[in-house]
């Protein structure tokens, strides 16, 4: 998916009830990098009916507490490109 | 500010990029100063960007067949094929603060110097957010910056003569797309330093170099034994290794 005005992204995921793998990959910007890695970690256990909006909510707080800088990305489209994941 | 600027060098991928590293962490700790080093691949190279993965954006075979080098980048962006005669790559190194806050804004400022290098062969490029220089609306150089602990870091390409379809051989695209009505339309996005001047590769840099030092105060120098050394642990133990290249 390209995110509007900005950038690649691809959501790569397996899931029972909850996520129980998953990988985000694209050619955007976001530092510190080592941040994806948390949001990933953070993501892993979330039930797959969780709404896409609290999936937006659980990578932007993620992001803050990383003091992270995303560009060409949002938590928003992440989110969204869970949610298509999860329902095939 | 006084920039170190280091002449046009060629290495390996991951010697590239380990360089790139321990500027960066030479400049946090102290031990190195700003700097701004031109530099080409040999062998020529794929870099993929941070979040990317590297058997998604690039055919290991080819590259293999070709003899062409790979490596995953610290910053992020897109796959990058860097041609041992077809393009120069630049790194910028030095504190944020001497940059505007903003990504974009920050882009801009680096991306000037790079018109403006352009701009001394004739060349009239301007900056496309986020991160590409266009001419005519076509991109000539991309771009990558990430910032950590107060240091930016920003490296791009500036493509000279680079061979398209190799290029579309050793980067991901399905072979019924290497097709002459696909590698047209790339040539109708992307286009080269050659494509608007008769200028070699060796002015082109030249014109680089009055780019990115007009107005400033910068010398001419080399790497610090100590930057070296960190180079060189840092290609050994990262960027040649499956595990950092492979990571996605």
């Amino acid at each position: 998916m390209k995110v509007p005005g900005g950038k690649m992204v691809t959501v790569k995921l397996d899931c029972d009830s909850t996520i129980t793998k998953i990988e985000i990959t694209g050619d955007f910007f976001m530092y510190p990098e080592e941040t994806l890695k948390e949001i990933e970690k953070a993501l892993i256990g979330v039930s797959t009916n969780e709404s896409e909006q609290n999936i937006s909510w659980i990578i932007f707080e993620t992001s803050k507490r990383n003091r992270a800088t995303m560009i060409g990305v949002t938590p928003e489209a992440i989110a969204s490109l869970i949610k298509k994941a999860i329902s095939g | 500010m006084n920039w170190r600027v280091i002449k046009l060098e060629t290495r390996n991928a991951h010697s590239n990029m380990a360089i790139d590293n321990a500027l960066l962490e030479g400049l946090k700790a102290g031990t190195s100063v700003p700097t701004i080093r031109f530099y080409k691949w040999l062998p020529s190279a794929v870099s993929i960007g941070h979040f990317q993965s590297m058997n998604d954006e690039v055919d290991i075979e080819r590259c293999k067949e070709l003899g062409v080098s790979y490596v995953r980048r610290i910053t992020g962006g897109g796959a990058v094929y860097h041609d041992n005669k077809g393009e120069i790559t630049y790194s910028v190194i030095a504190p944020e603060s001497a940059f505007p806050k903003g990504i974009i804004e920050s882009y801009r400022v680096i991306c000037g110097w790079v018109i403006d290098g352009l701009g001394n062969l004739g060349i009239k490029a301007e900056f496309a957010p986020i991160n590409d220089i266009v001419v005519s609306g076509r991109k000539i150089s991309g771009n990558a910056q990430t910032r950590r602990d107060g240091v930016l870091l920003q490296h791009g390409t500036i493509l000279y003569d680079t061979d398209i379809r190799t290029m579309f051989s050793v980067l991901k695209v399905s072979s019924e797309k290497i097709s002459d009505k696909m590698i047209k339309s790339v040539e109708e996005r992307v286009t080269r330093v050659k494509d608007y001047t008769s200028a070699s590769q060796d002015q082109l840099y030249e014109g680089l170099l009055k780019g990115f030092t007009d107005g400033k105060e910068y010398r001419l120098g080399s790497y610090t034994e100590q930057e070296l050394s960190r180079a060189n642990e840092l290609e050994k133990a990262v960027y040649s290794q499956d595990s950092w290249n492979f990571d996605r």
